[in-house]
């Protein structure tokens, strides 16, 4: 059976290989080729490794490779097809006709993932049920490429899924589709099997193992061609964790925005499903494009420009049209030195561009105007090309840019920015996550025992007797030494690191202890330094924290 | 800015981003904040409602990063790289903004002179 298999991998693996080789298209075919070796050397990890760190990472590597070859598929049949029916070859790559204008590329940055999850609270806070784990990354599509965000451990101490990935796509057209896909894959709990001894423990999983390799076998057989992992790439029959597909969506231009927006998921699994989690429902992201005439110089060339109003003299310069503003330069070499413009004029959806003769402009030829409306006043700029040649091709270079921005739409506002972080090592994405609500200490000092306990446990040496402040909390007479800050302030000069941190709801209601206010001397020293916290708060905090960052 | 629970808050606000500066081990913003839910409303120099829990920016350091930036000493802090900054406690806004593994933070700021140029705008 496994030779079978062995021997249609090949044959379909050399199908491909043909197909790319017949449409001679050597760009397609290396990254085929390539993404062909990545498989086999994933297929060979995953047969060999034996952590589970490792073989999540392979089977995820395996995805990511299977999606990216069947994209390229895809694309090839089309081109094949685009071939055979007699049309050019590259559909894609339209020339610049004079009846048909294409907007320019542009590049497509997403980051700051972020998928809330949506606990029940009986999980959440009371840690109730046994701790499931989950292995989750997005897979992004645009065109062809596919990219793919790091892997993240999920149990139910995490609010919400975040990323840290910067994922670039070049090459996107205004009308781009950006399909997110979310797949996760449930762990079988180790803590389930820790109570048993190690033998039974390692037998029982491994014949889990054997058990669901013989069951995805023996659905290769029957089914042929399933819906997921079709026998064109059949995967390994190892029984180790699949990624199932959670929830997907698409993002398009409207989505763009220099700002974080949240966008609706389509969920892909309901409960019964194994690997279903508790998603919201949402995803944040951060998705800006820059398109290319933003960034670059889109015309350059010599030109006389006359001031707009009275004067008649014609200033040559060295115009540059990039983004949505024709930079004129004294020299050349300024533009390329990076000083500071003569003047710029603004080139933007309301402006205003006419060829031709006007009325200033009689007995020079190649002229052309471009007019900004400034509130109530209309500011035109007249220029004067070189020839005639010149002349067509800024206006050319004009009108692309128009174009441009009409497809591109707020993109051409404004620059948005897109930063190449700089490669970090990898983050520990094994180590488990910690919550938000668990990094934050809320201070226990509500609860005085705990208070009593945590001090008594540091200083407990230090003091021989009770501590003279317990007097306050408890109904006791007076003790001897008389209760004073200075004696106070040496018990908190450190601030206590609790090992522990304590979640409080956020309406318990602190211990009142205006029974013994006139008793002792005020609780809160009102010379205490800023950053000591007082002894029996009553109620509200009394503390307004400063912190540099 | 006063905000009544339950109901949704609108601001106008105006977008800073900040390259954190490296010091030695540390990324560094340059500013200081105060306030937060665990904290006392009332003692806030900054902001107009007394009862206004949000993290306002108490000082910024000269020629930091966020100064460059554009930030200003007494802007409320709405919006961190798309987490909220309205309900936080004083150490989750710290904790949110020096990460360690972000290099730019993008926030979202808010301060009476903003609120007052567009209702003067609206009104003209």
């Amino acid at each position: 059976m496994q030779d079978r298999l062995h021997i249609l991998e090949d044959l379909n693996m050399l199908y491909i290989r043909q197909m790319a080789l017949s449409l001679e298209d050597t760009e397609l075919q290396r990254k085929l080729d390539h993404e062909i070796r990545m498989r086999e050397g994933a297929c060979k990890l995953l047969a060999a490794c034996s952590q589970r760190e490792q073989t999540l990472e392979a089977t995820k590597s395996l995805l990511v490779c299977n999606s990216r070859i069947l994209s390229y598929m895809g694309e090839l049949q089309r081109r094949k097809e685009a071939q055979v029916l007699g049309k050019s070859g590259r559909p894609s790559d339209g020339g610049r006709l004079l009846a048909e204008r294409s907007p320019c590329r542009g590049r497509v940055c997403i980051s700051d993932l972020r998928i809330p999850l949506m606990w029940k609270d009986t999980e959440y806070f009371k840690n109730k049920g046994d701790l499931h784990r989950w292995a989750v990354f997005l897979l992004l599509q645009l065109g062809e490429d596919i990219q793919d965000t790091e892997m993240i451990l999920v149990d139910r101490t995490l609010t919400d899924i975040t990323f840290q990935n910067h994922l670039i796509f070049t090459e996107a057209g205004p009308d781009f589709r950006l399909r997110l896909e979310l797949y996760g894959a449930c762990l079988e709990e180790d803590g389930a099997l820790a109570g048993a001894p190690r033998r039974l423990a390692t037998k029982l999983s491994s014949s889990l193992g054997r058990s669901s390799g013989r069951r995805v076998r023996a659905s290769l057989e029957s089914a042929g061609g399933s819906a997921s992992s079709p026998v064109l790439l059949p995967t390994p029959a190892v029984g180790g964790p699949r990624y199932h597909l959670l929830a997907h969506t698409t993002l398009t231009l409207a989505a763009v925005q220099d700002g974080f927006r949240t966008h609706d998921l389509t969920l892909a699994s309901h409960e019964e499903h194994p690997a279903w989690l508790p998603l919201y429902g949402s995803v944040c992201c951060r998705l800006v494009a820059q398109p290319l005439c933003m960034t670059q110089p889109t015309a350059s060339g010599s030109l006389r420009v006359q001031q707009a109003g009275e004067r008649q003299d014609w200033a040559r310069v060295h115009g540059v049209l990039k983004g949505t503003n024709l930079l004129c330069y004294r020299q050349p070499e300024d533009a390329d030195a990076g000083k500071e413009p003569l003047f710029t004029i603004a080139i933007n959806k309301d402006t205003r561009v006419q060829a031709g003769e006007l009325d200033q402009t009689t007995g020079r030829p190649f002229t052309l105007s471009i007019s900004n409306r400034y509130g109530e006043d209309k500011v035109t700029h007249t220029l004067q090309a070189e020839s005639r040649g010149a002349l067509q091709s800024w206006m050319e270079a004009l009108w692309q840019l128009f174009f441009d921005m009409s497809q591109w739409k707020q993109c051409c506002d404004e620059i948005m920015k897109i930063e190449t972080p700089a490669p970090r090592k990898p983050p520990q994405a094994l180590a488990k996550q910690r919550s938000l609500y668990h990094e934050m200490a809320i201070e226990p000092l509500d609860d005085i025992a705990a208070v009593t306990d945590i001090l008594a446990q540091r200083e407990g040496v230090r003091l021989e007797t009770t501590p003279p402040w317990l007097a306050m909390f408890a109904d006791q007479p007076a003790l001897p030494r008389p209760c004073s800050p200075a004696s106070v302030a040496p018990a908190r000069t450190h601030p206590p690191s609790w090992g522990r941190p304590r979640t409080f709801s956020l309406d318990a209601v602190p211990p009142d202890h205006s029974a013994e206010a006139p008793r002792l001397v005020a609780p809160l020293p009102p010379h205490r330094s800023p950053r000591s916290r007082g002894l029996g708060r009553k109620g509200s905090p009394r503390t307004w924290l400063q912190s540099p960052v | 800015m006063s905000y009544i629970p339950g109901q949704p808050v609108t601001a106008v606000v105006q977008r800073v981003e900040i390259h954190k500066l490296r010091q030695g081990e540390n990324l560094i913003l340059g500013f200081s904040i105060g306030g937060g839910i665990d904290q006392d409303p009332s003692q806030n120099p900054f902001s107009e409602d007394k009862t206004d829990k949000g993290i306002y920016v108490t000082r910024v350091s000269e020629g930091g990063p966020a100064e460059i930036a554009g930030l200003q000493i007494g802007d409320k802090i709405m919006q961190v790289n798309g987490w909220d900054m309205t309900m936080v406690t004083h150490d989750q806004a710290r904790k949110r903004l020096t990460k360690r593994s972000e290099e730019v933070v993008r926030l979202l700021v808010t301060r009476q002179s903003l609120q007052k140029a567009v209702h003067q705008s609206m009104l003209s």
